[in-house]
């Protein structure tokens, strides 16, 4: 055999090493980018801003818009707008009408308490202005940006928009 | 020659296998059997008899038979209902019993079968073949066949044929009147006349003290509140009820009992649940969107209450419920008492002088005035001042002397 | 006994099968022996086997059941390749179409049903016979490695659940809608990378048609791949760790005793044997021991016939009477109350019910704890369960032996917990996933006329 140790064996070791490595390295690169393909880079989905009528649509206490999973809540001239979208997994809540109303105070500003949160899924409950009662839920239900249509004047949600529970938007 | 190693199995598993086999062919013809036992089949036969008795072999012969479909592309509805109800074009069977009842044709000219499809109109599971499923009597659907069988288990007072209505008025819903719809027809002429868009808007406009009512149909019937409601547990029963005397059903509303009889009830009921979102081509859609289109009359006195002495209570909204007849002005609703003699009404009702009254209103009007009608205390003082001359208009009407303010 | 000399048109030679078939009814061991290696379907049976390993009452051919479900679900669902479109649109269209006008529409999709949900309960069934009897522990044969077939099963039990949890999606009804909403609102809970990987699982940021074509890919393509793929070499692992472990527990009782057992010649069948290396000592002893062993052919394959088309009788008539259910059709604005996963899942929905952990002001989801981690930690133990089991060899393939006492008594622990939380789930939650007690009526759903 011609086989002398060092040069030979190194050589073709080394060669050896070079063609599976880059083969493996590129193969690697590629499937890697063939499956890059799955991560979406678009997505379909339905604008953030929604116009949802005009406010005289709009009944004293609670409509639920199925549409954007919201309730929408009007006292005389203000309204505010909590998400119907269970903060556990993503269930869509029902409201349950309270029998006795009460009003408490929540981040500094008055809050009539109608209704309660029900989810359906796992059994979280939530109070009506959204605060986590009891069940699964890790946070309260987000309260959305309301706010009127320049053009037409119509309500308009942000569902990108999440704000804090003193938020309201008070009709002229 | 080496022999096979003796083994202890056979004698055992092989009548063990045997049996598995047996078992497995008898499986095999159990699910061919159920295949074969579909009852249409046995509806198929009859007719195929019922048209050789009536109209010879020849024309018996040529009955369809297997799984017929009529496909309404438009409306996505596949309704293999003429699987079994096999009569529905066939001329000569209108008295027979179903199914195998020629279909009446008027209300086909208007709503041709391949346009339309069955279920449109008639309610029930369309894919279905077998008849429980078809009729909708399954779990998981909910629109069962709106039969006359179901029209009897709720006992209608009319028609009992009309819960089919429901769905006429899917597509119908703009119309004014729909022939033969009568009961949903009825319901519109109480819609108008009871005046509900007092408190609830409906198709866009109206009062917001009641939820809107545009698609209540679609509320989903586990989010009634059924706790107080004795009989058939369905949205429609608690709809009929709710008509009926509204606070015993929900406590604290402040929605009227307008005494409403059965029928009425139970016509309002199917217009609830008949205003369901749209999601039917426009084409199929009858009359304007939006409003209910009113007459040229109705525009005219509506414009001449606004501008005529009464027009302050008109703009104010007042009238949507209460008629101040003695300056002119008519409620479309009339759900309140007539305010011509409010100074002296309001003091009988509720023991306290108008201005009392007005300051801190009781009942109903609490609600009104708190929410939809929201009146400053000048505003009011102008509400004072006009109620008592339209008081004074009134007794002058009357002939009767002015100074009986005082005496009271 | 040889065959008839008017067979033979060729001279016999090592190694040859003169034979172009091979007969199910062997006369000897040599043709007993040529039954298996001239015929492809059973290339991978050993040409011999333990009467232990035989036993109805030891596997209770929990893994043989399995294989006929998988291969009953695979045939099924090929008829419904063709009829299903993975389309919103038409998806819950075309399932009722199986369901109501296609000839023997129902009953293929009931059969495809039926297997998948018994296909849990006997892959879980055979998790815990393997568990029970150490039956992932090397015995006395030469490079056993049986604990990377218990690794394996492990992958192929969590395959068997996704092939279940992709599947109940398709026909896009409710069910399917708020199952795919729960579940990759699970992933979606993990912190960091959590939104991303939902954003991958359902093709963006709202459930829709890229979500169903993406579990449809997933259910007939990916997932039913990978378990054939891992089938064979579960299956080849077990002919390398020389077969069960419970052949290797018998063996040890022939080599404790004093029975004098003869080492019997080499034949071609021994290379088609047992473990690695061309002569393991274990096997020539005792797997061909006339007294402990049997026949492939015909007693193992009499006996896996026996399973296989029992299984599929089982499964036709069980198809024929209990009809496959299909709820409303998929509707983002409305959670059906209550909205209850299919019973192998229930006790992960009861999970993420109660394991939102709070202390103070900081909140762990439940979804997080319940969803991910505690079934992680559980998936992860039982993965390395081979290598913290200190047992010794002789616990291998032994049902319920004194030295594994205490660990199969916390396995069988766990075991009734999540029976005991699927229980919970399927009959003591009502609406809004309130607990009742059996006695007390749920209040009724309505319904709408």
């Amino acid at each position: 055999m011609s086989d002398k140790p060092g040069t030979g064996t190194d050589r073709r070791d080394f060669l050896l090493k070079l063609g599976t490595g880059a083969g493996i390295a590129a193969i690697t690169v590629q499937a890697g980018a063939s499956m890059r393909s799955l991560v979406p880079n678009v997505s379909y989905d339905s604008p953030t801003t929604v116009k949802l009528g005009p406010t005289s649509e709009f009944p004293e206490g609670l409509k639920f818009l199925p549409d954007e999973r919201l309730f929408v809540f009007r006292d005389g001239n203000t309204f505010h707008a909590v998400s119907a979208v269970c903060t556990h997994l993503g269930c869509t809540v029902h409201a349950e009408p309270l029998a006795n109303p009460q009003t408490v105070d929540d981040d500094g500003a008055a809050v009539k308490l109608t209704h309660r949160f029900l989810c359906p899924c796992h059994g979280s409950r939530y109070r009506g202005d959204g605060a986590n009662v009891s069940g699964p839920a890790p946070k309260p239900l987000a309260w959305f940006r309301l706010s009127l249509a320049p053009d037409d004047g119509q309500l308009v949600v942000d569902l990108a928009d999440a704000v804090e529970h003193d938020f309201r938007l008070t009709v002229g | 020659m080496e022999q096979r190693t003796s083994s202890p199995y056979p004698r055992v598993d092989r009548v063990v296998l045997a049996i598995v086999g047996v078992v497995l062919v008898i499986g095999t013809g159990l699910f061919m059997w159920s295949d074969r036992a579909h009852d249409w089949r046995y509806y198929q036969l009859q007719f195929k008899q019922m048209v050789a008795e009536k109209f010879g072999d020849d024309k018996a012969a040529v009955v369809p038979g297997g799984v017929q479909q009529v496909w309404a592309a438009d409306l996505s509805r596949a309704d293999r209902c003429i699987t079994c109800h096999q009569a529905v074009n066939y001329k000569g069977f209108e008295q027979a019993e179903h199914p195998y009842r020629t279909h009446p044709v008027e209300p086909l000219k208007q709503h041709p079968l391949e346009d339309y499809g069955c279920t449109t109109c008639h309610g029930g599971q369309g894919w279905a073949i077998d008849t429980a499923a078809a009729h909708g009597e399954v779990a998981h659907w909910e629109e069962p066949l709106l039969s006359r069988a179901l029209g009897e288990t709720y006992t209608l007072a009319g028609n009992k044929n009309a819960l089919m209505q429901m769905n006429c008025n899917t597509c119908h819903r703009y119309d004014r009147q729909t022939a033969g719809a009568g009961a949903i027809n009825l319901a519109k002429s109480l819609v108008n006349e009871k005046g509900c868009r007092a408190c609830h808007v409906i198709n866009g406009f109206g009062g917001t003290i009641g939820p809107d009512l545009t698609n209540v149909g679609e509320k989903p019937p586990e989010q009634y509140e059924l706790s107080r409601l004795s009989g058939q547990r369905t949205a429609f029963a608690w709809h009929v009820a709710h008509f009926k005397d509204p606070r015993a059903l929900s406590e604290g509303t402040v929605m009227p009992n307008f005494n409403l009889s059965t029928e009425q009830a139970q016509a309002l009921s199917m217009l609830m649940l008949s205003w369901r979102r749209n999601d039917v081509p426009a084409r199929y859609v009858a009359g304007a969107p939006r409003t209910d289109p009113r007459s040229a009359d109705e525009l005219k006195a509506e414009a001449a209450m606004k501008t005529g002495p009464g027009g302050w209570f008109v703009q104010t909204g007042c009238f949507v419920c209460h008629s101040i007849s003695a300056l002119g002005v008519k409620s479309p609703a009339q759900i309140g008492p007539d305010l011509s003699t409010a100074v002296e009404d309001v003091q009988s009702r509720f023991g306290m002088t108008l201005d009392a009254f007005l300051a801190n209103p009781t009942g109903t009007m609490s609600v009104v005035l708190s929410r939809q009608i929201i009146l400053t205390p000048e505003q009011k003082q102008v509400a004072i001042q006009k109620l008592r001359e339209a008081f004074a208009e009134y007794q002058r009407q009357r002939g009767t002397p002015v100074t009986s303010i005082s005496s009271k | 006994m040889r065959l008839p000399t008017l067979l033979r048109t060729k001279p016999e030679a090592p190694g040859v099968h003169a034979e172009p078939f091979w007969s199910f009814r062997p006369q000897s061991d040599r043709e007993a022996g040529d039954a298996i290696v001239s015929n492809f379907a059973l290339h991978w049976f050993p040409a011999k086997i333990s009467k232990a390993s035989m036993a109805w009452n030891y596997s209770f051919w929990l893994g043989t059941i399995s294989a006929a479900l998988f291969f009953l679900t695979i045939l099924s669902g090929l008829p419904l390749l063709f009829l299903y479109v993975p389309s919103i649109e038409r998806a819950y269209q075309s399932v009722k179409d199986i369901e109501f006008v296609i000839t023997f529409g129902s009953w293929i999709r009931a059969v495809h049903r039926i297997s998948a949900h018994l296909m849990v309960i006997v892959v879980a069934l055979h998790l815990v016979r393997v568990f029970l009897t150490g039956a992932y522990k090397n015995g006395v044969g030469r490079g056993q490695q049986r604990e990377i077939n218990w690794v394996i099963g492990v992958v192929m039990f969590l395959a068997t659940l996704f092939l279940s949890f992709t599947g109940y999606l398709l026909p896009w009804d409710q069910l399917a809608f708020w199952a795919v909403t729960v579940g990759t609102n699970i992933a979606s809970s993990i912190p960091m990378i959590g939104p991303g990987v939902r954003e991958l699982l359902i093709g963006g940021r709202n459930i829709d048609q890229a979500t169903l074509i993406r579990f449809y890919v997933l259910h007939v393509v990916f997932l039913p791949g990978l378990l054939g793929v891992l089938f064979a070499y579960h299956m080849w692992r077990v002919r390398k760790d020389g077969g069960l472990a419970r052949a290797d527990a018998d063996a040890e009782s022939v080599l404790e005793s004093s029975r004098a057992t003869e080492v019997v010649p080499t034949k071609t069948y021994t290379l088609l044997g047992v473990a690695r290396g061309t002569a393991p000592t274990v096997t020539t002893r005792t797997l061909e021991a006339a007294n402990t062993t049997v026949n492939a052919v015909p007693d193992l394959t009499r006996r896996a016939l026996i399973a296989t088309l029992g299984t599929i009788a089982v499964v036709s008539i069980m198809s024929v009477f209990i009809a496959s259910p299909l709820e409303e059709p998929a509707n983002a604005l409305i959670t059906p109350n209550p909205a209850k996963a299919p019973w192998y899942f229930l006790w992960l929905q009861e999970i993420v019910t109660d394991t939102t952990i709070r202390i103070g002001s900081f909140t762990l989801n439940g979804a997080f704890v319940g969803g991910v981690i505690l079934p992680g930690l559980l998936v992860g133990l039982m993965t390395f369960w081979p290598w913290i089991d200190r047992s010794t060899h002789l616990a291998a393939g032994v049902w319920l032996p004194r030295d594994r006492r205490r660990q199969n008594l916390v396995f069988l622990l766990v075991v009734l917990f999540v029976l005991a939380l699927t229980y919970v789930g399927m009959e003591l939650r009502g609406p809004y996933w309130n607990f009742y007690w059996p006695w007390e009526p749920w209040p009724d759903i309505p319904g709408r006329i």
